[in-house]
């Protein structure tokens, strides 16, 4: 069975983009029970929404409900449980005992363990199996010939993450952000205390400098172990990230897409092709987490040092003017006439053109896009499809 | 209520008693946080004491664990040892397999939140559940009226907030270029935040990875008569604790010190955790990533 690319979507824009191009399903948080309930802004009626949107281009919407529930959480939990299921959500995400079998008694829900609960070995993936989790989320932490070895043994389906942040403790194993700010990490609080600037000392004696003692972990970025998962029939390849924006969401998503149906298709590129166009929307400084087995300083993040995009997201095509060949584009970032501008269709198609003239929507002539979410238009011969991106060349 | 202590050297055992341990909780070769290295080969020495001993099994278990789990579970079968406080569901899994489920106390710090845990794992037939250690008293009370497994609850001793399998303090000599000994297992370091300059949070790095802890170490004397209602076991925590503090705490459990005179003594290093402190579900407005 081919591999499913599993795309994380913060909003319906988010989710409808990563679907658009080329993920074969979205998890997303709801108002409640969920760790990003804080971003999320999606209501019953929007989850109804976008699973009628997946389902009608054959795609799939996964709801995570994985918090670790505390008995003041628990009220309506059955009744979200049951209009899940009602609106045919495809499968719930979570990690307490409780949500399992709540589902189990009332719904047909396909339920997936989340990587909150880190399975470490086969023994444990099989149990939850047989406790009627269809997948298991496996945790971070796992070289890939331990995955290797939980895949030859395990009954469950498993799920992979391949992109993203990472949790520098095993995940759902850090009460850090409760103690310190008094924000609950496994009920959505998480304040990300691992990753502020600490000393380190021995006894009374100091030995960091200036702060220069962190905990924080580079992103995982997966692509040169993509084709052994593939190899080893992993039923999901996981991106985390519902925070992040729509041109991440387009640009890593694609970028896996493309290795995944090279694979299939026989024409795998050198790796650095794939690495490269992830490149054009990472932020942050990435490794290859555990998949080599024990970190070392490489996976860690010393110096807080941010990675700079090597294309900027200036806008989203929102449309395009066929009798007057002007395309109309929804500003994200500050440009301007002649400076060189990529765009980039959920197709993968990439076009790169010097801009000639910006118009605002009266027509007139613009010295410059300067205002977010502004729409102006440009000059364009061809037909760009709706949701194609818009980035900065920028030079070396 | 059984008052379960961490056993460092054979030659308290009789002191420990006299001050009113029950059970004796005896670190594994598959135990992370260790504090009595050589305790698991002794035993049978152990045994002849006559009190009830626990086995510790808290690391995550990976695949290259199922065998020595496979050792340390077959151990268990003998009537002497009464637990196995397991850190990750997998040792339940395979304590069924062998027959000693109704031995293993699940305690994974932070799962067991909520009412239904405890029917859940009632009705898998293990022996109870470690209550999680970030909850509140009142949280913990509400699990007591519907008690059906046996309850635990570490009430005392540093409490760790954060598991990593990441070796943090080796990698960190690496990246600083300072060639250090001792690194693991060494109960000295502290790490300090920029903007908490009066606390300092023990770090410490084992073979099973890095684990960080509280400030302030966690206290249950006022609270310990509400708890013994429903507890079935109480787990006096001894990482970084000095012997003499750490036998001045049991007695105190056991009315043999007055906590009065304990806080006197040792006052500046605890706090009540989250007995009396909700936590927030959702993030503020603080600079997040």
């Amino acid at each position: 069975m081919k591999i499913e690319l599993l795309s994380p979507a913060g909003n319906l824009e988010k989710a409808k983009i990563a679907l658009l191009y080329g993920a074969d399903a979205v998890y997303i948080g709801g108002k409640q029970f969920s760790l990003r309930a804080r971003a999320s802004n999606f209501d019953l009626a929007m989850i109804k929404e976008l699973v009628d949107f997946a389902h009608g281009i054959n795609k799939k919407v996964y709801i995570t409900m994985n918090i670790v529930f505390h008995d003041d959480d628990i009220s309506g939990l059955d009744e979200y449980l049951i209009y899940l299921d009602e609106i045919k959500v495809d499968a719930i995400i979570c990690s307490s005992m409780i949500v399992i079998e709540r589902a189990k008694a009332l719904t047909n829900l396909e339920i997936h363990l989340s990587t909150q609960f880190s399975v470490t070995n086969s023994l444990l993936a099989n149990y939850f199996f047989h406790e009627g989790v269809k997948r298991v989320v496996l945790a971070r932490e796992l070289s890939l010939a331990e995955i290797k070895e939980i895949k030859e043994k395990s009954l469950a389906d498993l799920e992979i993450f391949i992109h993203g942040g990472m949790c520098v403790s095993y995940s759902g194993r850090c009460t850090l952000s409760n103690y310190t700010v008094l924000r609950d990490a496994n009920r959505g609080g998480c304040a990300h205390t691992c990753r502020w600037l600490y000393d380190l000392f021995e006894n009374d004696r100091k030995i960091s400098d200036n702060h220069d003692f962190q905990m924080s972990s580079k992103d995982l970025e997966a692509t040169e172990f993509v084709k052994d998962l593939l190899d080893m029939n992993i039923s999901s390849l996981k991106i985390e990230g519902r925070m992040k924006s729509v041109h991440y969401i387009a640009t890593v998503v694609s970028a896996y897409r493309m290795l995944i149906d090279d694979y299939y298709h026989g024409a795998l590129r050198d790796v650095s092709f794939y690495q490269n166009e992830i490149k054009k929307a990472e932020n942050r400084q990435t490794s290859y987490g555990f998949f080599k087995g024990e970190t070392t300083t490489e996976q860690q993040l010393y110096n807080q040092r941010s990675e700079v995009p090597t294309k900027e997201f200036v806008g989203m095509v929102m449309g395009y003017d066929n009798s007057r060949n002007l395309l109309e584009i929804e500003q994200r970032n500050y440009f301007k006439p002649g400076d060189v501008l990529e765009i980039f269709t959920p197709d993968k198609t990439i076009v790169t053109f010097k801009v000639k003239n910006v118009f605002s929507q009266d027509d007139e002539i613009l010295d410059a896009a300067r205002h977010p979410l502004q729409l102006v238009r440009l000059p364009f011969a061809l037909s760009i499809p709706k949701f194609s991106m818009v980035r900065k060349v920028k030079n070396d | 209520m059984k008052f379960v202590v961490r056993l460092k050297t054979i030659e308290e055992i009789t002191e420990l008693i006299s001050m009113g341990a029950d059970v004796f909780l005896v670190d594994t070769p598959l135990a992370v946080k260790k504090v009595g290295l050589e305790m698991y080969d002794l035993l049978e020495t152990i045994f002849s004491y006559g009190k009830e001993v626990y086995l510790l099994v808290n690391k995550m278990i990976h695949e290259e664990d199922v065998e020595p789990l496979n050792k340390i579970l077959s151990k268990a079968k003998d009537n002497r040892i009464t637990g196995v406080v397991a850190g990750d569901l997998t040792v339940m899994v395979k304590a069924k397999e062998l027959g000693v489920a109704n031995k293993v106390i699940y305690q994974p710090g932070t799962m067991n939140t909520n009412s239904f845990d405890n029917e859940y794992f009632f009705l898998k037939e293990i022996k109870g559940i470690t209550i999680s250690k970030e909850i509140t008293l009142s949280e913990i009370t509400k699990i007591f009226t519907v008690k059906k497994t046996e309850l635990s609850l570490v009430g005392h001793g540093f409490i760790d907030m954060f598991y990593s399998k990441r070796k943090l303090l080796t990698n960190y000599f690496i990246f600083k270029n300072i060639v250090r000994e001792n690194i693991r297992e060494n109960p000295n370091f502290r790490l300090n935040e920029e903007m908490r300059k009066d606390s300092y949070y023990p770090i410490f790095e084992d073979n099973g990875g890095t684990h960080v802890f509280r400030n302030l170490a966690l206290e249950s004397f006022d609270e310990v008569e509400e708890l013994e209602k429903a507890l079935d076991d109480f787990f006096i925590e001894r990482i970084f604790i000095g012997d003499e503090e750490y036998y001045d705490s049991l007695k105190v459990y056991n009315n043999k010190m007055s906590r009065e005179e304990f806080l006197e003594k040792y006052q500046d290093k605890y706090n009540k955790g989250f007995f009396y402190q909700f936590t927030e579900k959702i993030k503020g407005e603080l600079d997040e990533n």
